[in-house]
């Protein structure tokens, strides 16, 4: 082994980190561009939105989702576990997912929901939610501003003045009422709370353990199983 | 230490990569939350830098370490260089990564740490595997050994 191996060895191990370490740069800052629309788009792209219903109508499962957009735990899941469901169970026509939308925490969860409910309208509505979950702010500190709710917008493609002149109307309004009405039915005290069953079924309130994949997968595998 | 020895122990620092990366990327895929006692292991893990272009950190490491393994249990020159050259990138890049965690993301991951941990032991081996094998080499060519005798004051 000469001295002039041992060079061209230092010499590749180098050339190969400075490589990666570069790329690993690269990488790292096109992703902190533009996080929240290329999530989302890429999480949902293709699949069914019929207003607050994500998925398959005739998927074998049903899992009723009560949130509010300003409230913490809620973004935490829809980060770490809802792209797992979209991806693993929602996608591939097993599970359906509505989203009834509580705005008991304060004004900007009532702006943003009613954002979404307007989207929906468009075929946008779960494009609109996560994208106020991706910049959600503290709670009740105003954060759901217009510049905000017009860069939820534009990140989904949607008419800012379109939807923002329906957030308003009465259908609106009504789609709220309902939501708390299922929400007071299913005996919700607390977000996020879920309901699962299998679909047209009776639905059971789940206790989660874990706002992970692992506090609902199990769940959902049971009752697809034959 | 001879270069059986490095050998040897190259090859059970790299099945333990393995093991650590193969756990890394299994629930990465699955979805599951890393067993994790710092609470910096999500953290880590969903930040930009857990990626190169799409190919998971962790993807990156078990190819390593599988890597080294290999160069590990295979005999001669060719698997001492490229091994050694494998060993040191990923050394380097793992303190890269672990420079990354304390003054970017802020966060630490054990199971990072400890994979840290293990491409330090495997570049040292890797290191020590070139030496013994520049001393047996010294030692077989009867000229060579001449030529250093010469070279002493």
């Amino acid at each position: 082994m000469t001295a002039r191996r041992v060079l061209l060895v230092l010499i590749g191990a180098a050339a190969l980190s400075v490589g990666l370490i570069a790329t690993s740069q690269l990488g790292a800052r096109d992703r902190d561009e533009a996080p929240s629309a290329r999530a989302t788009h890429s999480s949902l792209a293709g699949i069914p939105q019929q207003g607050n219903v994500l998925g398959d109508p005739d998927a074998p499962v049903t899992l009723v989702e009560y949130a509010d957009l300003q409230c913490p735990y809620c973004a935490e899941w829809a980060v770490r576990t809802f792209p797992v469901l979209v991806d693993n169970y929602v996608r591939t026509g097993k599970l359906r997912v509505v989203f009834h939308g509580l705005a008991f925490i304060g004004a900007d969860s009532d702006v943003a929901l009613r954002t979404a409910l307007a989207a929906g309208r468009d075929g946008r509505f779960w494009d609109v939610v996560a994208g106020f979950y991706l910049r959600q702010g503290a709670e009740n500190a105003g954060w759901v501003t217009d510049e905000v709710v017009d860069g939820v917008l534009a990140d989904v493609g949607l008419n800012r003045d379109r939807v923002r002149k329906a957030r308003d109307e009465p259908w609106v309004s009504s789609e709220l009422r309902t939501a708390q009405a299922a929400a007071d039915g299913a005996g919700v005290h607390g977000t996020p709370s879920f309901q699962l069953g299998r679909t047209g079924g009776p639905l059971e309130l789940l206790h989660l353990t874990s706002l992970g994949p692992e506090g609902m997968t199990p769940a959902i595998d049971a009752l697809l199983r034959p | 230490m001879s270069e059986r020895s490095s050998r040897i122990a190259s090859v059970v620092l790299a099945l333990v990569g393995v093991g650590i990366t193969g756990y890394m990327l299994v629930t990465r895929a699955t979805g599951a939350t890393l067993s994790c006692s710092s609470g910096g292991c999500e953290t880590v893990q969903s930040s930009p830098y857990s990626e190169v272009f799409g190919v998971p950190v962790a993807a990156l490491g078990l190819g390593a370490c599988a890597f080294v393994l290999g160069a590990a249990l295979a005999k001669g020159e060719i698997a001492r260089l490229t091994g050694a050259v494998v060993a040191l990138a990923a050394f380097a890049f793992s303190l890269y990564l672990l420079v990354v965690q304390v003054i970017v993301i802020d966060a630490l991951c054990d199971w990072c740490l400890a994979t840290d941990a293990v491409t330090t032991a495997l570049a040292a081996l890797a290191l020590l595997r070139l030496r013994a094998a520049a001393r047996f080499a010294a030692c077989s060519d009867p000229g060579r050994v001449r030529v250093t005798a010469w070279e002493r004051p």
